[in-house]
């Protein structure tokens, strides 16, 4: 390059001005599709549907796997919860996720406008199992159904979270994931876990359970998920866990139960959170303290515990008044947890909201958050 | 500390010199030093960056160097103040970016990424998703100059998709 300019040695920190300025209207320079990606991988969630409307671009580029590769390099993935209920006469269950509103985030509980609702999820399609549990690995969200417990070889399904499309897992007796979790398959004693296989959800591929793996033994390992925890592997039964993992008397199954960093909370619905470490030998059963603003819960009201981020989330249902026990609304909390001893955790209620209302009678069919 | 100058020419002529450590921030410039192609009488010629998006790009890697060097001696420094140092820079960066408008940010990006300086990328990226994220679809438009090319229809549709968000 000729240079007709004499060298300026200049370190001066005003910027020359322009050589041709542009107004801020008009902007001169867009930026490569890579950058922009850049940009929207940093921009949180929530404030994601009002950019999908910017332009086609702005919306493929949101709802595509490159976003959710980039926000995992970053470490920007954000814990999104989602609940799946089925409405009477529906074909069908639906799936809502848990929608912040922007700007009310911390706020608390305001009556009859809430700043946290159970935004509907579009699916396009729906497995051919029941569903009634389910794990979230990453950003799928495994079902575990009452089919994959009866037969060896029926097929996992998972929901995966950026597409919100079912897809099918190859055939399996066994599952792994990269948090050690085990989805049982089939009919399987425990000695004979050995010998079957586990699925991982990283490379999507089969391989045999390693032979020297410690299995904690609970009971009858059957159809259960099988969580690794420091001492061996915990198996829970989503349905009737409490009776053989916590042994607590139910009286009518309940009871809903979450792990958080290897403490298993539950609600009992005689009205009372409690928690118990199964890392801590003879470890009891203890009383979540504070909750302060928690509302009590009616005895008939379904209650589940989602771990979101570290955090309990407690939904539960209640009638609406004025609808003559036609409808219910759920409503959800947000519990940080804060553990003072050995012996004590306390709970802080960080805000709670009517999220949804829906036909009475439904079903709850689960809750679970999925990272994305 | 070797204080080894080199020079850099921007698109529209003007020339700045630079310490080799600030430079060095740049993975370009710093491959080229490495392949020695570098030659101390001339400057490096920058064509896609103009001067006032360079004296910015030198700014930056002006205040960074001293970060990055004290990374060697940072084993006796205390968490605190390694906690003060950090809020420095950021308060810099902070009011570096806040300085400019989104054109000049779009613009000192587009620099960051050519002379491929991933923490400048990263601050600049973040400094407009900042901008953007509460900003109505026009906004954004204007902002990275792009066309609406959804249909009414197609609008519509999004818009009752996400109802829920837009109420």
């Amino acid at each position: 390059m000729s240079s007709r300019e004499k060298k300026r040695k200049k370190q001066s920190l005003n910027p020359s001005p322009s050589p041709s300025p542009s107004p801020e209207s008009t902007p001169n320079s867009s930026l490569p599709d890579d950058l922009v990606v850049s940009c929207l991988a940093r921009v949180p969630r929530l404030y994601h549907p009002n950019l999908s409307l910017v332009s086609k671009s702005f919306r493929s580029i949101i709802t595509s796997p490159e976003l959710y590769r980039i926000r995992t390099l970053l470490g920007r993935t954000e814990n999104f919860l989602y609940v799946c209920l089925h409405f009477p006469d529906e074909a069908n269950p639906r799936w809502f996720t848990l929608y912040r509103k922007p700007n009310h985030t911390t706020k608390k509980k305001k009556k009859e406008s809430s700043c946290n609702l159970l935004a509907p999820v579009q699916i396009l399609n729906s497995p051919p199992v029941e569903l009634s549990g389910f794990i979230a690995i990453g950003s799928n969200i495994y079902a575990i159904s009452p089919t994959i417990e009866d037969s060896p070889s029926s097929n996992v399904w998972f929901l995966d979270c950026l597409t919100h499309t079912w897809l099918e897992a190859p055939r399996m007796r066994l599952a792994q994931s990269n948090k050690f979790m085990y989805l049982a398959g089939s009919s399987e004693k425990p000695e004979s876990l050995n010998c079957v296989q586990v699925y991982n959800t990283k490379t999507q591929t089969w391989k045999p359970v390693l032979s020297e793996k410690p299995i904690f033994k609970i009971g009858n390992l059957e159809g259960k998920i099988y969580m690794k925890s420091d001492k061996g592997f915990l198996a829970i039964k989503p349905k009737d866990l409490t009776k053989q993992v916590v042994e607590l008397d139910t009286e009518s199954g309940r009871e809903s139960i979450c792990m958080i960093e290897n403490i298993t909370y539950l609600y009992v619905p005689s009205g009372k959170f409690l928690w118990k470490n199964f890392n801590t030998n003879g470890a009891v059963l203890r009383r979540l303290e504070g909750l302060e603003g928690l509302p009590k819960f009616a005895r008939y009201s379904t209650v589940k515990l989602v771990e979101h981020g570290g955090k309990l989330l407690v939904l539960w249902d209640k009638y609406v008044r004025a609808s003559g026990q036609k409808e219910k609304m759920i409503l959800c909390a947000e519990i940080s947890l804060e553990k003072r001893n050995n012996e004590e955790i306390w709970g802080k209620v960080e805000w709670f909201d009517a999220v949804l209302t829906v036909p009475n009678p439904y079903k709850f069919v689960g809750a679970v958050a999925a990272t994305v | 500390m070797s204080s080894n100058m080199i020079m850099l020419k921007s698109s529209d002529g003007a020339s700045f010199e630079i310490e080799e450590a600030a430079a060095r921030k740049s993975k370009i410039i710093a491959n080229m030093i490495e392949v020695e192609c570098v030659d101390e009488d001339k400057a490096i010629p920058l064509q896609n960056v103009t001067g006032n998006i360079l004296a910015l790009v030198i700014e930056y890697c002006n205040k960074h160097i001293v970060d990055d060097d004290d990374d060697v001696a940072t084993e006796e420094a205390s968490e605190e103040e390694e906690e003060a140092k950090k809020k420095k820079v950021d308060d810099w960066e902070a009011e570096f970016m806040n300085s400019m408008s989104l054109e000049t940010m779009f613009e000192l990006l587009l620099a960051a990424n050519y002379l491929n300086i991933k923490s400048l990328i990263d601050l600049v990226c973040q400094t407009i998703a900042n901008n953007i994220k509460d900003k109505t679809p026009e906004e954004v438009r204007k902002i990275f100059s792009i066309e609406n090319d959804f249909t009414p229809e197609e609008e519509e549709e999004i818009r009752k998709e996400n109802a829920w968000a837009f109420g």
